[in-house]
């Protein structure tokens, strides 16, 4: 069992909400699948507004907490939140203000694209049929061809545009651009984009791709070992964590012990250290009474990922 | 209203066949209502009987795809189960409650009883759909009504005069639907899928659109079980590849990842899981009258067969997955893996020629047959040769769903005449040459059939697509 994080956790809803009130709450979510514990007593809280990057390693249990979020799988304690209403199971008139996109879109695949999204608009008080139809005709995907014909791709477009479509208060979107080609990405990156531009517009995105985190300007949440381990702004995680290099010529029997480290490696003459707040005088310092030579630099949001997850 | 109105076209969509056969049988009955307004001749009980039967298939249609509407997705869609809830209002208006008044203004008595028997008639036809063991609520009342057939008639009588009937029938109605409904519209975590090309046995029930059908806790049991004796087949399939890796044992490892469930062990449970349905069976046919002892073979040889359509479909679904079989056995060519998969599924046929001679045997106890040697010989002659040609045929047949359709029900009438012939020919002419003369025909018929149909796959190409909607 990995150690906790040595980290400052920041409080889970560090950026204000709008309303003043969370558009989701976790308290002590647990889930299981038979004996193998996924979600461990899980708090957490997302502000109105923000788009949350939703971070942690294969089998982090992210696609389980995004369903049970919304009520799509059962869990065994804990409650939650959604829109200020106990979530006990999906319903009443908060669903018109939730759209969601399943890691793999498998539904009705003997429903024609058309027909599968004249049924689902029946159901919305806000359905943009002129957005619908502006992504059908950018995207290429063919009212008239059955759902079980498209690519997994092509699949993945239509969640999103049904998705998208009810105009939804809270977006959800579960790995959604793992099977698209880059031009669709980008496309849903803009679309995606526009709409957290609306006012009160949240928007938690399961993805491994942290360069499209970094153009949400996301809030960072990070999924390990059945816990979110932090959420963060990104601009804040960028500025508090630093990856310090000491480097000399005889390399490094154990790592130098340096305040505010999370994490450490030794590569050869390098001992790179992943540091929240580091104290740059200090660290002059010490490389000076080390004999090393001292680099710091700032790391990219998936070399976080890589060290911390 | 309009998300009502999509709700109540699913079946016109997705099953128009069944939607417009069903509908016509329903105006047509309104029509015998009408008519007998004005008319001498009395057509109500027809007309009834008509909604009725019409309402049985219509609502087997609804169930199917309710099953493929309530998943838990749909769940997130507003206000999903209040129009849910409507279409089904409407539906009970069209096929309950309607009837049940044109029944009542035009003369026909206990409205009431009408009314409750026609919401059993549509709960049953849903819980027959999903899979779910409710749905043998009903057979009781056949064995009942074989037993003691004056009494089922007397019990009817007084039933038709009892002001207790109506309610009595609509709390069994409301039960049924408890038991059918509740699976579906419950947020559960999916199940796992079993292999495409396994017996589907277990669960009376296809999957749909490879969803399989929400499992009680009896049957999750079960799974768990058969699992566990296919993870022990295959720890020893290994085992013995590890130790001697030969050519036999390459083809048990392979048939250990096609069909995890036919192994030793899970055969032994299958057969005494189904022979548990056929004992029942047998408890509700064998007091009726004229009851035929020779039908347990034919049934037996049935009841087998029906293994084989859902290995058509499985073929289908299973490709993408054989990509990696193909890469894993890096076969010298196509042909040379085409034939390892036909000799692995080969295996198919002696596990239903024991099935048939298991059910036929248990048969044969349960109704003290006559000529248990006779039956017997005719099911593994016909079991055997039925068992190649539907093999063959599933390998090879056609894609469509209408073409499977059409062949299973060839094979499957075929293989009934066979049943019959051979029985005839083995009565006439004794066990030596009747026999001999049937096993000639039926299998020479069977292995030339299997030996094309193997060359045929054997010459195409091996196809890792996906199947299309």
């Amino acid at each position: 069992m990995p150690a906790e994080l040595p980290i400052a956790i920041a409080a889970p809803n560090a950026a204000p909400a709008l309303d003043g009130m969370p558009v989701l709450r976790v308290d002590a979510l647990s889930k299981s699948f038979e004996k193998r514990q996924v979600l461990q007593a899980i708090d957490w809280s997302v502000p109105a507004g923000r788009v949350i990057g939703l971070l942690g390693r294969n089998g982090a249990g992210k696609t389980t907490l995004l369903r049970c979020l919304l009520g799509l799988s059962p869990i065994d304690s804990g409650q939650i939140e959604l829109f200020g209403e106990p979530m006990i199971e999906p319903g009443g008139e908060r669903m018109h203000r939730v759209g969601f996109v399943p890691q793999s879109f498998d539904l009705f695949p003997w429903m024609k694209v058309r027909a599968y999204l004249d049924f689902t608009a029946a159901f919305y008080a806000r359905w943009d049929h002129a957005l619908t139809a502006r992504l059908l005709d950018s995207w290429q995907l063919d009212p008239r061809q059955k759902i079980g014909q498209l690519s997994q791709g092509q699949r993945q477009k239509l969640a999103i545009v049904r998705a998208i479509a009810p105009q939804p208060d809270l977006l959800v979107l579960d790995e959604p651009v793992a099977s698209l080609d880059p031009q669709a990405r980008r496309a849903f990156m803009a679309e995606l984009l526009e709409l957290t531009r609306r006012p009160g517009k949240t928007v938690i995105f399961s993805t491994h791709i942290t360069a499209d985190l970094e153009r949400a300007d996301a809030d960072i949440a990070l999924l390990r070992d059945g816990r979110i381990q932090f959420t963060r702004p990104l601009a804040e995680l960028r500025e508090c964590m630093h990856r310090v290099i000491l480097s000399r010529a005889e390399g490094w029997l154990e790592v130098p012990p340096i305040a505010g480290m999370l994490k450490a490696n030794i590569k050869g003459h390098e001992a790179q250290l992943l540091v929240e707040h580091p104290d740059i005088e200090n660290l002059q310092a010490l490389a000076v009474q080390l004999n090393a030579s001292l680099r710091i630099e700032t790391p990219t949001l998936e070399d976080l990922f890589v060290e911390l997850a | 209203m309009k998300a009502v109105w999509q709700l109540w076209l699913q079946p016109w969509k997705r099953m128009p066949v069944l939607a417009a056969l069903v509908s016509l049988m329903w105006l047509a009955a309104m029509g015998m209502y009408l008519f007998s307004v004005d008319s001498e001749v009395d057509l109500n009980a027809a007309a009834l009987g008509l909604i009725a039967f019409g309402s049985w298939f219509w609502h087997i249609g609804q169930g199917q795809i309710l099953r493929e509407l309530c998943r838990p997705e749909s769940f997130l869609m507003p206000d999903f189960l209040r129009r849910l809830t409507w279409t089904a209002a409407i539906d009970a208006a069209q096929w309950v409650l309607l009837p049940a008044l044109l029944s009542g203004l035009l003369g026909l008595p206990h409205a009431w009883l009408i009314a409750a028997a026609l919401l059993c008639v549509a709960a049953l036809g849903l819980v027959s759909s999903q899979g779910r063991r409710a749905g043998l609520l009903i057979w009781p009342i056949f064995i009942v009504a074989g037993w003691k057939p004056e009494l089922a008639v007397a019990a009817l009588h007084i039933a038709l005069q009892s002001p207790l009937t109506a309610p009595l029938l609509l709390l069994v109605a409301v039960l049924i639907l408890h038991l059918s409904l509740r699976p579906l519209l419950r947020i559960d975590d999916r199940d796992i899928e079993t292999s495409p090309l396994e017996s589907m046995s277990l669960d009376r029930s296809n999957n749909i659109g490879g969803t399989p059908p929400p499992r009680g806790a009896l049957s999750k049991r079960l799974v768990g079980l058969f699992d566990r004796t296919s993870q022990r087949a295959l720890d020893l399939a290994l085992r013995s590849y590890r130790q001697q890796p030969g050519a036999r044992q390459r083809l048990t490892l392979i048939r250990r990842l096609l069909l995890p469930h036919d192994n030793p062990l899970a055969i032994a449970l299958r057969l005494t899981w189904v022979a548990a349905f056929v004992t029942i069976y047998f408890f509700a046919a064998i007091h009726r009258q004229h009851f035929n002892a020779a039908v347990v073979g034919a049934y037996a040889t049935l009841l087998t067969l029906g293994r084989f359509p859902q290995l058509g479909r499985g073929m289908q679904r299973i490709r993408p997955n054989l990509a990696d079989l193909y890469l894993t056995l890096a076969p010298t060519t196509h042909a040379q893996y085409q034939k390892t998969l036909a000799d692995a599924l080969l295996i198919l046929v002696p596990i239903s020629v024991l099935s048939a001679v298991a059910y036929t045997l248990l048969g044969i106890a349960l109704t003290h047959a006559a000529e248990p040697v006779r039956m017997l010989m005719t099911t593994i002659i016909v079991t055997s040769a039925a068992s190649l040609v539907a093999l063959a045929v599933h390998l090879i047949g056609p894609e469509s769903t209408l073409g499977r359709t059409l062949a299973n029900i060839v094979v499957i009438l075929g293989a009934m005449a066979s049943y019959w012939g051979g029985y005839w020919l083995i009565g006439a002419l004794g066990y030596v040459f009747g026999g001999g003369l049937v096993a000639i025909i039926a299998l020479s018929f069977g292995l030339s059939v299997w030996f094309a149909g193997q060359r045929e796959y054997q010459r195409r190409k091996p196809s890792f697509d996906a199947p299309m909607a």
